[in-house]
């Protein structure tokens, strides 16, 4: 018994990749490869063997041998194109099309024959075949005349049959509650197996309950209801868990640093109205002051409990070998910060405490956090606490998600404190952060793809080299030049990542906690239970 | 008991008013190693014998579990008149939380008092606005009577009819989010005397049309008074119905400003009022072992009380069917 | 039934309906003009712009204000409510349901509460006596305990004793949240109503006649006793309804309230329009209902 937050929209992840369809897919469909989110390598699942070329643009790869879909189609090499040619499909419009195209180019997949499959790259791609992890291969004599038709998007929505829900996943769609419930069983077909030749899945049912919130669910999982969420632990229930783990109810496995600090950055859009009423506020020498001001080690205890690591950007010690251990993590000097803001032309004119800019007026701002995220408004409260101490007056208010990023899209605000999951630690498969044209560029959203300062332009370009070596070493030199000179100019200030903890029922065993998403179920072929004694 | 109520609330009045000089710290100042720290007991005796009261100093045992012990070695003893405070203690002795610290180590008490003056300016200010707006358009359609009075009571009906909370959560939703706390102050009491003053107006209208036939006013009227000296001739007639009203419409505003602040539609969540401190109780669980937190909670019921008590049983009923469409 | 009684709900029924067209349109135009936008969701998971203001336009949301509720009040015809967009699926079976369960709350918190009535009329009769003066104090502490601080008040006493479960869907905690401030009000009510109907020329003429003080007081002072508290039925409800948003939050009991939050704080236009509706439908049939009882029982009344 497993729980999301939401249900699903839809059964085919490329009609829409939320959380809750991307792990409908780990269950129902199965993708060539995976790439393993607690070793990082890559794994064989319907593709066995792969070569490529010495330029590292065309792989070949061999499909696995008698593998069936769950209503008994073989499975064969026109699955994988057909899945291609809905992925690139404009009326389908999917939402994961943009992470497989290179340089705007899609790949080009072909057949050579029932069991094996060449995929030629536009143009060379660092994470290489990496990128075929989480691309489901959907049933070509399922979907096809949807396709055709056009009529894609409809298919396999909410309502659709559990029958016509066809894949090569370790279980199949058993039945569907709307808004409440999901079900899931064995499915018969599936090619997994164990390493000793036992057939997979071992668990005979998967059951999904939506449940909206983590109170909710810890409820849950307390009484014995749940055995798996998708969430990592909240400070303030570790205490709880602990207690419950003692008792035997609940196992409690730590998965490491996690991946998704959160952040505070100004907004540096140079049209904004920030920029024309306090440009102080866009200045880098601001920023470096409030790194230095804060105070990173009384937010790791105070919000985190101790259980979190003080961090100076978006790149942490969870990113394994990526993460570059050289990028200094600023200790708090006061004096310093002081100097600096000093250098930005404010200084307390009137003798009040509060620092003022050259025309006088108080250095004040506000910081935009995510309401019902306790750490992200701890914290926040915190900074603004931490830099009253330098003189500069903090407001924080706690918006919900969506009003939130209203504003950020709006370019209506000073300062925000949030973050985003991400979905790999390969920065190649995060261009919305980095590049100055992408989608998530946070401090300057509609940069489009002219970068506005120097170092954003050296950032891009670092890491379209990064993106496009195929040469692995050389990939993370790149990508550890990239990370000091984000740390130099600081476009995004970051102070804690959490070491990140999961829990679950004590019945469930095989569980190898990952700090991606879902730190769970993504081996959830390979998890068992003990059956429940009657009565429970 | 009417007396015990007034009491009451002249007691809160003045520890919101005091709150400078009785908050022992700053309700802003996070202090460290004090998350979910239980309120610092005073002593006023130990094996030495007895002593000015004093306290001991807290130690964080647990982090995770937010286990505290006192540190018996030495007694820190109280100090009054420290920097304009009433009481307080050195900054040695670790900071002095008569009702415990939040989540974040903010002492609760001090931001109790700070937060009754948020909570308590913006009820009052609101109960004002809708008395004085349903008094006049009371009056006003008492005495004009015709299609004005209909008009004028049809919307008030209209707006009784409306769930209170459902049309301020609306209001306020629409209105954009990240405002200062001065402008969500001035918002709220204009929200709060715009939902309050339908019943107000019921009410005096009913009054206004009755007196508007008595003797005096007829005398008024024949004399030449124009209508707004009428109205100022008539609202007299209605200062009961209009205390009793304040005495109601007070304990609804603070609700609304509790439930507001903890869905955070009220005042950001860290400038202390009883709606945002509530918003900590969010976690239950902790709840059992951190109950300092419901000290907001317990306040306003007090308040309530307080008001209840002042009201008496008999205003009440008649103020309710008042308030009714009968 | 009488023309006039036929007039008088017709009246109503006309109110009613008024009632529930401006509040639901109302709640569609003001979230609609509220800042931020729907959808900004898709931006979160790693959509792009351009996804997402494709997914505008298929979902209709770049038209102008005057054609989107158009287009709404005309689907209203076909009880469609449109869709929402935080769940992707028809407003109307989601409003319902969760609108059934806040029903389902305000009745069983009802029902509680009508205890209220006939203790009510026991300390009515008997203002002196030792039930009133236990029941008055703990009555007038209940009327002090508004529904919010109810609720926060039995969570902590459920976590620390277990008396109650704090599961979400546990009616325990927020019916009695809902129930207990109410039987309280309506205890008093009652008491004061009992006290002055005893004290009615009828009631005393009948209890001259030699009937039982306890015929007298529950075959004739108490029906007469119930017109007040019916009269302000109305408001009753309002205040159950209104309570009820706060309950549901803090408890997690999944009703209108809840909903309606999650929807204004996801700007999610039409599922806060189909909401509003939804509620107002209820609180109009509610209100109707108190007045239609009221109409019957009092016939003075039906000429408002």
């Amino acid at each position: 018994m497993a729980s999301f937050h939401a249900e699903p929209t839809t059964f085919d992840r490329l009609v829409a990749s939320r959380a809750a369809e991307q792990r409908i897919t780990l269950l129902t469909q199965a993708s060539l490869l995976r790439v393993n989110p607690v070793s990082h390598q890559v794994e064989p699942r319907l593709a066995t063997a792969w070569t490529s070329s010495p330029d590292k643009l065309t792989w070949t790869l061999k499909l696995r041998d008698g593998v069936l879909f769950s209503d008994g189609v073989p499975f064969t090499a026109a699955d994988v194109v057909f899945t291609f040619d809905a992925l690139y499909d404009s009326r389908l419009a999917s939402d994961m099309a943009s992470g497989y195209l290179i340089r705007g180019k899609p790949l080009v997949v072909r057949a050579i024959d029932d069991r094996t499959v060449m995929l030629t790259f536009p143009s060379p791609y660092g994470p290489g075949i990496r990128i075929l992890d989480g691309l489901p291969i959907l049933p070509r004599h399922k979907l096809a005349a949807a396709l055709a038709a056009g009529t894609l998007r409809e298919s396999w929505g909410r309502s659709t049959p559990p029958s016509d829900v066809v894949g090569l996943g370790p279980f199949v769609l058993a039945g569907n509650t709307p808004g409440q419930a999901l079900r899931f069983t064995r499915n018969p077909h599936y090619w997994g197996t164990d390493d000793r030749g036992r057939a997979l899945p071992y668990l005979d049912e998967v059951d999904i309950e939506i449940v909206p919130n983590q109170d909710a669910e810890m409820l849950r999982l307390e009484s014995g209801d749940l055995d798996v969420t998708n969430d990592f632990i909240r400070p303030e229930d570790v205490a709880t868990l602990r207690s419950l783990a003692s008792q035997g109810i609940v196992t409690l496995a730590e998965a490491g640093v996690g991946l998704d600090p959160s952040a505070l950055w100004f907004d540096l859009a140079p049209q904004s109205k920030v920029a024309k009423d306090r440009p102080w506020l866009q200045r880098e020498e601001f920023r470096q002051a409030i790194s230095l001001a804060v105070d990173r080690q009384a937010m790791v205890d105070s919000v985190y409990l101790g259980l979190a690591v003080p961090i100076a950007g978006p790149v942490t010690p969870g990113f394994d070998d990526w993460y570059s251990a050289d990028v200094a993590v600023p200790v708090r000097d006061l004096a310093r910060a002081k100097a600096l803001l000093a250098l930005a032309g404010l200084t307390d004119r009137h003798g009040d405490g509060i620092l003022d800019d050259p025309a006088g007026k108080s250095v004040h701002f506000t910081v935009l956090t995510q309401k019902g995220r306790t750490d992200r408004e701890r914290t926040a409260s915190l900074l603004a606490a931490q830099l009253k101490a330098v003189g500069i007056d903090v407001d924080v208010v706690a918006l919900d998600t969506n009003a939130l990023v209203g504003h950020l899209t709006a370019d209506d605000y000073d300062a925000i404190y949030f973050g985003a999951q991400t979905s790999s630690i390969d920065p190649a498969d995060l261009p919305q952060f980095w590049l100055s044209g992408g989608s998530f560029h946070l401090w300057d959203l509609h940069e489009a793809d002219k970068p506005a300062t120097a170092w954003e332009a050296q950032i891009d370009d670092l890491w379209q080299r990064q993106a496009a070596s195929t040469d692995d070493a050389e990939r993370h030199r790149i990508f550890a030049t990239i990370q000091q000179v984000f740390a130099d100019h600081l476009p995004a200030l970051y102070f804690a990542a959490p070491k990140v903890t999961v829990a679950f029922g004590s019945r469930v065993h095989g569980v190898r906690p990952s700090v991606l998403q879902p730190p769970v179920l993504w081996n959830v072929d390979s998890l068992s239970v003990t059956p429940r004694v009657a009565g429970r | 008991m009417t007396r015990v109520g007034l009491g009451i609330l002249a007691l809160v009045a003045t520890f919101a008013a005091a709150a400078p000089v009785l908050a022992p710290n700053d309700p802003a100042t996070p202090f460290l190693n004090r998350a979910y720290a239980p309120p610092t007991r005073i002593h006023l005796r130990d094996l030495d014998g007895w002593h000015t009261p004093f306290i001991y100093r807290q130690v964080l045992a647990d982090r995770v579990l937010s286990r505290y012990v006192d540190d018996t070695s030495t007694r820190v003893p109280l100090q009054w008149w420290r920097d304009g405070r009433l009481f307080g203690v050195g900054t040695d002795g670790g900071p002095m939380l008569v009702l415990g610290a939040d989540p974040l180590g903010r002492d609760i008490f001090s931001r109790l008092l700070f937060g009754a003056r948020l909570s308590l300016g913006v009820t009052a200010l609101g109960a004002a606005g809708a008395l004085m707006i349903g008094a006049v358009v009371g009056a006003l359609a008492g005495v004009a009577g015709g299609w004005l009075e209909a008009v004028l009571m049809w919307i008030a009906d209209f707006m009784l009819v409306l769930p209170a909370v459902y049309l301020l959560l609306v209001l306020r939703a629409m209105m954009p989010l990240s405002l200062g706390w001065t402008t969500i102050f001035a918002l709220m009491a204009v929200l709060f005397a715009a939902a309050g003053w339908p019943q107000v107006a019921r009410g005096v209208r009913g009054i206004v049309s009755t007196e508007r036939t008595r003797d005096y006013a007829q005398a008024a009227r024949a004399i030449g008074a124009g209508p707004f000296r009428l109205v100022g001739h008539l609202l007299p007639a209605a200062s009961g119905f209009l205390a009793v009203e304040l005495v109601l419409l007070v304990p609804a505003m603070l609700v609304a400003e509790a439930t507001l602040s903890y869905l955070g539609l009220g005042f950001p969540a860290e400038r202390p009022s009883w709606g945002t401190m509530l918003q900590d109780t969010a976690n239950v669980r902790l709840l059992a072992d951190a109950p300092w937190l419901l000290a907001p909670a317990a306040l306003l019921f007090i308040v309530v009380l307080g008001l209840q008590l002042v009201l008496g049983a008999r205003s009440e009923r008649t103020h309710l069917k008042a308030a009714s469409r009968s | 039934m009488t023309s006039s009684l036929v007039a008088f709900i017709a009246r109503r029924v006309a109110a009613a309906l008024v009632l529930v067209a401006v509040v639901s349109t109302a709640a569609f135009v003001l979230t609609h003009l509220a800042p931020g936008g729907p959808l900004t969701d898709v931006l979160i998971d790693g959509g792009d712009k351009v996804t997402v203001a494709k997914k505008w336009e298929r979902l209709g949301l770049d038209r102008p204000l005057v054609t989107q509720l158009g287009d709404w009040v005309g689907g209203l015809a076909r009880f469609d409510l449109g869709r929402s967009f935080e769940y992707d699926a028809p407003v109307a079976p989601i409003a319902r349901e969760k609108a059934a369960n806040t029903a389902r709350l305000a009745a069983v918190a009802l029902a509680i509460a009508l205890i209220g009535l006939p203790v009510g009329v026991l300390t009515g009769a008997r203002p002196d006596g030792w039930l009133s003066a236990v029941i008055t104090p703990i009555a007038v502490a209940l009327v002090s305990c508004p529904p919010i601080i109810g609720a926060l008040g039995l969570l902590w006493l459920a976590v620390s004793t277990g008396w109650f479960s704090i599961a979400p869907g546990s009616l325990g905690v927020p019916s009695l949240a809902l129930a207990l401030p109410l039987a309280a009000t309506l205890e008093r009510l009652q008491s004061q109503a009992t006290a002055e109907a005893l004290r009615a020329p009828d009631v005393m003429a009948a209890a001259a006649r030699g009937l039982s003080p306890q015929r007298v007081l529950w075959r004739h002072a108490a029906p007469q006793s119930l017109r007040p508290v019916l009269g302000i039925a109305g408001v009753l409800i309002g205040s159950l309804f209104s309570g009820s948003l706060a309950v549901e939050v803090v408890t997690g009991w999944p009703g209108l309230g809840q909903l309606m939050y999650g929807a204004l704080a996801g700007r999610d236009v039409f599922l806060v329009a189909g909401c509003a509706l939804v509620g107002a439908v209820v609180l109009a049939a509610g209100n109707l209902v108190a007045d239609i009882v009221r109409a019957l029982v009092d016939p003075r009344t039906r000429l408002a």
